[in-house]
């Protein structure tokens, strides 16, 4: 073949690549149905039950690293139990009618810790045994968010759970089927993780990521919903459901337990699909600097926070102390917390005096 | 270019099918045991496996394109002489590769240089995340973006300038050169597109020993998956003209075999080129499927994971392209060879898209042990690819097919 022939049908076969490629327009998920009205709120206070899901992030790396890193499976690690804590918080929602109506998040981890924090750091036990607490969201799966779910159980067994649908056995192992699980250690020794013994009986709402009809939310109360996104987790875990909240004459408010879908994108999916959408606030984990290292993508959150306006910003967990320091240096609306944590009987070997956490015992209004 | 019509005839399509499944089932276990979740080893951290596996790539690359397997022999045709000749290469490479990573990067650079490529350095150094499993992690995104920047340098040289300017050398001079000359280029190219985000990998960031990431004003993001997408592109193309394109167009400029300093710049420049175009035209995509993505978000609306994105499918073409080449005798080989590397290019792409749909399905969750969906901040399929990529690399050119018969084409 001559040089000029070949360079010919290279230029018109590029062309028409160009041309093809230019009109790729693939209807994909850009194409947003119409927008959500779902009711609004008066007002919505958070209560840091506990967000120390460990306590000295160097161990509970170790326990990872040792056993397969951020890609392992979470049932198969026999993590150092000491370690270990739990997230839970308390959601005290006021209707526009005055009537407040609780909702719990999470259950935490170690069951030992987690009884301390409901009976004698706060009286969600109480409440729950009362009936005040009668429905409880679990944001995902992780083990500090969800093994500790017989702390919860053992008072109220038939509480209605919102969950993921995006759930593996263990998982419904735990919740239903009074599991005990173990996991083999470096010397192939058997080590109890989890176990349950009082089986949730109550309603369990599996939410699927479409939403309950189609529009991508589940509507827990009016001005309350649910929304799961399908997003893969480190530690094999899958999806994780976020709260939002229309607050009246404020804005939309979300509350997450780790918020893997990343703190931007539900703020984007609000403003893609609820009506009338204001940035207001944002609760709980964050999922940023976690284990207090640092990426240049961090950096980018902090530029992202600034442009979407989020007038309060209250985090903890999973954000990272240095992230959460980082952007009240940069002016993001930080909310500070108190030194409430340090009655606690185990503390975090991050927490720093700058108070950029809402720690265990503090509390926001939105 | 060449009529390779006949050869074609001679070529067994059954044994390839059948050696590229066994290849494939190899790669399996491999994951299995070394990557794998639920596995053995559970390497997949997952920057302490990809480190691994990048390196050995870039080992095994060495070996073949720049020290054309100096000091062994470059060639061997017979059966026995083949398994005993890809046993030999496959256990220096993995020796390399431990040397390369343990002894180069960890206990040398890392120790007496730049502390970053070096675990035990950066807890030494102490500081906020500094402790094992962060400065692992750490150490091992500094070793894979050397290595990317290498495995481009290397194989572009390849394909472009080929042996000039040491074409009448011995093989012993050639290597060392062009090994030098790879190297000094992979540094310069690491420095400017990466070390800036290793820099930022600490708190505080090392501002100091790099700039801020200067891409991150125009990028939405100073992650350095931005040069990474680039060059994976463009690898793309190095690698289907090399390959597919069986050296073409570049070879037009100038004769014979041996490369010369044009076509090298032309080659470059115009893989450069095509991998930027093929990066804007796979952004533009991905922003109709997924919309525009913004800063500070995360999954598929991060900048920084749709830059990775195109260059996870650049891996996928580089697959496809291996194994269209390595089992299926680079068919067609027909007369025309302007309409044989169009029909090897569009074949190669329906295969890469055909490993992507693998790849993001339950059917790779069941294989790989990998959580379904995509975007994952701790999952890039690169990973999976490059172990591929240098199985393939591997069986090809160390066992020269063994035991199927060598590729004639």
């Amino acid at each position: 073949m001559k040089r000029r022939n070949f360079l010919k049908s290279m230029a018109a076969a590029g062309m028409a690549a160009t041309v093809s490629g230019g009109s790729l327009a693939i209807p994909g998920r850009s194409n947003a149905a119409g927008k959500v009205n779902f009711g609004e709120v008066k007002a919505v206070k958070v209560d840091v039950l506990s967000e120390t899901s460990w306590f000295n992030n160097d161990i509970l790396k170790k326990n990872m690293m040792d056993y397969g890193g951020a890609m392992t499976n979470q049932y198969t690690v026999p993590w150092d139990w000491d370690n270990a804590g739990g997230y839970a918080a308390l959601i005290t929602v006021t209707t526009m009618d005055g009537k407040e109506k609780k909702i719990l998040l999470d259950s935490g981890w170690n069951t030992e810790w987690m009884d301390y924090i409901f009976q004698e750091k706060s009286n969600v036990a109480e409440m729950l045994k009362k009936g005040e607490i009668d429905t409880m969201v679990v944001s995902h799966f992780h083990l500090d968010h969800f093994w500790g779910i017989e702390s919860t159980l053992k008072h109220k067994p038939d509480i209605t759970i919102f969950a993921p649908n995006t759930y593996y056995p263990e998982d419904m192992a735990l919740l239903k089927e009074k599991a005990h699980i173990k996991a083999k250690d470096k010397d192939g020794k058997e080590v109890a993780i989890c176990a349950n013994d009082h089986p949730h009986t109550g309603k369990l709402e599996l939410c699927k990521p479409e939403g309950e009809k189609g529009d991508g939310i589940y509507q827990i109360m009016p001005g309350v919903a649910y929304k799961v996104f399908d997003v893969p987790i480190l530690l094999r875990v899958r999806g994780e459901g976020v709260l939002y909240f229309n607050v009246k004459d404020k804005g939309i408010v979300t509350v997450t337990g780790c918020c893997h879908p990343g703190l931007l994108s539900i703020f984007s999916f609000a403003r893609q699909n609820f009506d009338s959408f204001k940035p207001y606030g944002c609760y709980g984990g964050l999922h940023v600097s976690l284990f207090e290292n640092w990426d240049p993508k961090f950096d980018d959150l902090i530029k992202g926070v600034k442009a979407f306006k989020i007038e309060k910003v209250a985090c903890n967990h999973c954000t990272g102390w240095i992230w959460a320091e980082k952007a009240s240096q940069e002016g993001i609306p930080i909310v500070k917390g108190t030194d409430k944590f340090k009655t606690y009987k185990k503390q975090s070997t991050v927490a720093k005096t700058s108070n950029v956490f809402l720690t265990n015992g503090d509390s926001i209004i939105f | 270019m060449p009529n390779t019509g006949q050869i074609v005839n001679k070529y067994s399509f059954t044994s390839g099918i059948v050696s590229f499944l066994c290849i494939s089932a190899i790669v399996c276990v491999l994951w299995y045991v070394f990557m794998h979740a639920d596995g053995v080893m559970k390497l997949y951290t997952p920057m302490y496996g990809f480190s691994l596996v990048a390196v050995m790539m870039a080992s095994v690359i060495l070996m073949v394109k720049v020290l054309d397997f100096y000091p062994f022999s470059p060639s061997s045709s017979e059966g026995g002489q083949r398994l005993a000749r890809g046993l030999i290469l496959t256990l220096v490479t993995l020796a390399l590769t431990l040397v390369l990573v343990y002894g180069f990067f960890w206990g040398f650079i890392g120790k007496f240089g730049v502390a970053y490529f070096s675990p035990d350095s950066i807890v030494r150094s102490g500081g906020t995340g500094a402790e094992p499993f962060n400065a692992r992690e750490n150490a091992s995104t500094a070793i894979i973006y050397f290595s990317t920047a290498f495995l481009w340098w290397s194989l572009v040289w390849d394909t472009g300038f080929v042996k000039w300017p040491w074409t009448d050398s011995t093989p012993g001079v050639r290597a060392w050169s062009k090994t030098c000359a790879i190297l000094i280029l992979s540094i310069i190219t690491y420095v400017i597109c990466f070390h800036p985000h290793v820099c930022f990998l600490f708190y505080p960031p090392q501002n100091k020993a790099g700039v801020e990431p200067w891409w991150s004003g125009f990028a939405g993001t100073g992650s350095a998956f931005f040069g990474l997408g680039i060059i994976l592109c463009s690898l793309a193309w190095v690698v289907i003209s090399d390959l597919l394109w069986e050296g073409f167009p570049w070879r037009f400029l100038c004769k014979g075999e041996e490369g010369c300093f044009a076509r090298g710049l032309i080659t470059i420049t115009g893989c450069l080129a095509l991998g930027l175009f093929t990066f804007v035209v796979l952004l533009k995509t991905m922003n109709v499927y997924w919309m525009e993505p913004f800063e500070g978000g995360q999954y598929t609306d991060a900048p920084y994971f749709r830059y990775l994105h195109t260059g996870e499918i650049a891996g996928f073409c580089v697959l496809a392209a291996f194994i269209l080449k390595g089992y299926f005798n680079n068919w067609p080989n027909w007369t025309n060879s302007f309409v044989n590397a169009t029909v090897r290019s569009l074949l190669a792409f329906v295969i890469a898209g055909v490993i992507y749909v693998f790849y993001y399905s339950p059917l790779s969750t069941l294989i790989l042990g990998k959580v379904p969906g995509i975007a994952q901040p701790d999952d890039t399929p690169l990973v999976w690819t490059m172990l591929f990529l240098t199985v393939i690399l591997v069986h090809t050119e160390f066992f020269r097919l063994w035991p199927m018969e060598p590729n004639k084409s």
